[in-house]
């Protein structure tokens, strides 16, 4: 009982005091840059956000939530198929789907000219309108990131016994009803949690919205640091934004409390699945294209046209060797942050500790943090680290890869902890008591009770941390070793500058690396439906 | 298996023994800087070790680290960068005769704490269709602010430090309320919201989107050598480039630039990639690669003689850039520049 009290309490604190770090400025001054901030720009920098965050809320949760519903309850053309492609869009960065959409809709771009050329029209006929605003953005975010949402929903819904379904129907409700007044509610805890995620990521987003020219909190958070010369404001500014997601965060929690979702029914029933036909399926197949088109084959499309225009090397040195340090680096904290969200949820409920709980929420904020923001809070704790406990000479562990992997764990704890939480929100705890009764005791019960029936939650962890990581980038720039680079890193040297034709290849190079793990975790999604039941 | 261990062991064995490396900061991230390091290396036996990153967060690294800091050279683009270091009070002083010899003191920090290692200037693109020959003859930054450029104007971001730095240099000169009522009437005149970089301006002026563009020179000569995709190329033929304020003080002139480090574990090697960025084979690749001006007196790109090789540079600022840097932020923040 000891060690699973104390051990995951003092692994937690480790990787939450960066977050302790850049929360500590709010107790430094406020400089004169505060009032600059008030008087011209903060309203405009937080309307903006509340635009964008609600814009991506309601995209995501139409098409997260419609595509779940779609596959799970119907059986329509491409079905199959549009069950595991549907996660595909997770593969492309955000800052990616803005470049290649600027490519494909500015005025000249690729798109604007095919259809010049498919009608013989005018140089200066422009067909799609500019994605180069916050409507480009709310587009971007929620084709890139609605797979969360899908993702948590859909085994959601797929753990719905169809005998709730039927009682509804017994009682006189409609489908229309049967979704909106049992399915979705039910599936609330769920397509929250994947909503979370998605605003998180959102705010926390640089290269997308600068590259939109959109103004967001984040984009002036780096404004006040880089421009204005004034790191402590800018820390104050996240720290800030960090407490307003907290506050979600635990109204969401808040207002979950004391009802119980998990299904204690022993009578567990597969839902039938509703055969579609004609109009109805070709509309629905229609829908469940759409974002992987939007999100996933267009992007790749543009992707490609630029490779062929780039006539650069392909597999030189530097590639080969960033893209082995991606696949390195992604499946290493894969392991260690699922290994960590596991661990920490295990003792929560083992020792019901409310205050790791507490903990657990904290870091999973991390995920909101601005990568660059955060990697002064990292920074800053391995100097003090080495200083204090390595060696006063040299650097053990500044400037290593440990802060890499620290960056990572911390920006991508909330993906693992809510795959390892939905996970275990399924274990009924009269499992733990039956097993308690026999004597399974800590690591006996963790090991061998919840591991096996946590495996499809613990891989998913691993799978969504993976390609998280193969796509992060503003941390990795700056905490990296010397002559380290990644993939992102490589196609940020290009894109930065707007050689998008040069940072293709990389690009593509990410997505199909990304695409390994999320085509692991179609298969599970696949098979997920014959393993629980 | 026991091979593989006593290879590792052996390589980090004798790196620590021979250890002739140089570290670099840098917040360049231009893939022909990667060939440079590569020829330092050939010619010196010095590996050069690179982070890059963007300028800030490096020196807030720098900071951190302290005396423990690997760094011997900080390598980065706008004086106002080398200016936060300066500041900062991380610099050791340039002592290279070499170095002094090619660099005038105007592009160097005050007590030569940096120096310049290549130009680039702030200059026009225009549509010689539109745009008249009377409206370029005697055109200058000032002179954006006026009526007949209204709905005209392209230029990218106020998040963008070429304009901070441009705009730092407008206060130097003619103060900050005149600055600020520039800064005003130029926004009026913009023919849309800022956005892109400063390619997509001069592409806004080739598609006729707008008449004139405000970005730095060097990516005309990027986008004209072909290696850009034929797009570009295109529009760059479009386009032509004057230099502003040639009759008054000058273009507007920004520096790439680098310093040794105060607390640099390889002063000496350090000291040799200073030589080495300014002797006149890399002054030439920079200006062949980057379409960069060069600081050593070698020959232009052929794409960037071919706009012009002699003009009136406005030097007098450079070191001031950093420090007025905040002010043309809030500057630009009041004037509604996005």
């Amino acid at each position: 009982m000891f060690t699973w009290k104390l051990l995951p309490f003092a692994v937690a604190i480790i990787f939450i005091a960066p977050i302790i770090i850049v929360f500590s400025s709010l107790f430094g001054t406020y400089s004169d840059t505060w009032n600059h901030l008030i008087e011209f720009v903060l309203v405009d920098y937080v309307s903006t956000s509340i635009f964008l965050v609600i814009g991506v809320s309601i995209g995501v949760l139409i098409i997260g939530v419609f595509t779940a519903y779609a596959v799970t309850n119907y059986n329509f053309f491409g079905k199959k198929f549009f069950e595991w492609a549907l996660i595909l869009p997770l593969a492309i960065p955000p800052y990616i789907l803005a470049y290649t959409f600027t490519g494909l809709f500015d005025a000249n771009g690729d798109a604007n000219v095919f259809v010049r050329l498919l009608f013989n029209l005018e140089n200066n006929f422009v067909l799609f309108p500019s994605v180069r605003n916050i409507t480009g953005a709310i587009i971007v975010f929620s084709f890139t990131l609605y797979p969360y949402v899908y993702l948590v929903t859909r085994s959601a819904f797929l753990n719905q016994s169809s005998s709730i379904k039927e009682s509804g129907r017994l009682l006189g409700l409609g489908q229309v009803g049967v979704f909106s007044k049992i399915s979705l509610p039910l599936a609330r805890p769920a397509f929250i949690a994947g909503l979370m995620l998605v605003i998180m990521e959102t705010l926390s987003d640089f290269g997308a919205v600068d590259h939109f020219a959109v103004q967001t909190f984040t984009t002036g958070i780096f404004r006040t640091w880089y421009g204005l010369y004034d790191l402590n404001t800018a820390m104050q500014l996240s720290s800030l934004l960090l407490m307003i997601i907290f506050l979600f965060y635990f109204l969401e929690r808040f207002s979950r409390e004391g009802v119980n979702y998990t299904n204690d029914n022993s009578t567990f029933k597969t839902s039938k699945e509703l055969n579609l036909k004609g109009v109805k399926s070709g509309l629905v197949s229609f829908f469940c294209f759409l974002p992987i088109f939007i999100g996933f084959i267009l992007p790749i499309i543009e992707l490609i046209i630029w490779a062929l225009d780039a006539r650069v090397t392909l597999f030189n040195e530097k590639f080969i060797m960033s893209s082995f340090n991606t696949i390195t680096l992604g499946i290493l904290t894969g392991v260690l942050c699922a290994f960590l969200a596991l661990t920490i949820n295990f003792s929560i409920r083992y020792t019901k500790n409310n205050f790791l709980g507490k903990l657990s929420s904290f870091l999973s904020i991390g995920y909101a943090i601005p990568g660059l923001i955060l990697a002064v809070g990292i920074t800053r704790f391995l100097v003090f680290a080495d200083r204090n406990i390595f060696s006063d000479l040299d650097f053990v562990i500044t400037g290593s890869l440990v802060g890499l992997v620290l960056a990572y764990i911390i920006k991508s704890y909330a993906l693992a902890n809510s795959s390892i939480e939905s996970g275990y929100e399924r274990i009924s705890n009269s499992i733990d008591n039956s097993a308690r009764l026999l004597g399974a005791r800590g690591s006996i019960l963790l090991g061998k009770v919840h591991f096996p029936l946590m495996k499809t939650s613990f891989l998913t962890a691993i799978l969504l941390v993976t390609s998280e990581v193969v796509k992060e980038l503003p941390a990795t720039l700056i905490l990296r070793p010397f002559n380290f680079d990644t993939l992102a890193v490589v196609t940020y040297t290009y894109a930065a500058e707007e050689r998008m034709y040069q940072a293709a290849m990389p690009s593509l190079a990410i997505v199909l690396i990304g695409i390994v793990p999320l085509i692991f975790l179609s298969k599970m999604i696949r098979s997920s439906r014959l393993a629980e039941t | 298996m026991k091979k593989v261990f006593s290879i590792i062991l052996i390589s980090v064995l004798t790196q620590g023994l021979i250890a002739k490396e140089v570290n670099v900061y840098t917040s360049r991230h231009y893939d022909s800087d990667d060939a440079l390091y590569q020829e330092f290396t050939n010619e010196t036996g010095i590996k050069v070790n690179i982070i890059s990153g963007k300028g800030s967060a490096l020196l807030e690294r720098l900071k951190f680290e302290g005396t423990n800091s690997p760094a011997d050279i900080f390598f980065t683009v706008d004086a106002g960068n080398l200016w936060k270091v300066q500041k900062e009070g991380l610099f050791q002083p340039i002592k290279s005769k070499k170095v002094f010899s090619k660099v005038p003191i105007n592009l160097r920090g005050p007590n030569n704490e940096w120096t310049a290692v290549a130009k680039r200037s702030r200059v026009f693109f225009y549509n010689p269709k539109k745009v008249s020959a009377d409206e370029i003859k005697n055109i200058s930054y000032e002179s954006l602010a006026n009526d007949n450029w209204k709905d005209r104007i392209v230029i990218r971001s106020s998040n963008n430090m070429y304009n901070q730095s441009l705009v730092a240099s407008l206060i130097a000169k003619n103060g900050e309320k005149e600055t600020e009522a520039w800064a005003k009437a130029l926004v009026r005149n913009l023919a849309r919201k800022p956005q892109g970089n400063d390619r997509a301006q001069i592409m806004a002026v080739a598609n006729g989107e707008a008449d004139l563009a405000v970005a730095n020179s060097y990516y005309i000569g990027i986008m004209l050598s072909g290696n850009a995709g034929i797009d570009q190329l295109n529009a760059a033929k479009k386009v032509k480039m004057t230099f502003p304020n040639q009759k008054t003080s000058g273009a507007h002139v920004n520096i790439s630039g680098a310093g040794i480090l105060k607390n640099a574990p390889n002063p000496e090697n350090a000291n040799l990639f200073m030589e080495f960025l300014l002797s006149d084979k890399v002054q030439e690749i920079m200006v062949k690669k980057s379409y960069e001006y060069p600081i050593a007196d070698v020959p232009l790109s052929s794409e960037m003689a071919s706009l012009g090789v002699d003009f009136k540079e406005d030097n007098s600022s450079v070191k001031r850039f950093g420090e007025l840097n905040p002010a043309a932020i809030k500057l630009m923040d009041r004037a509604g520049w996005k």
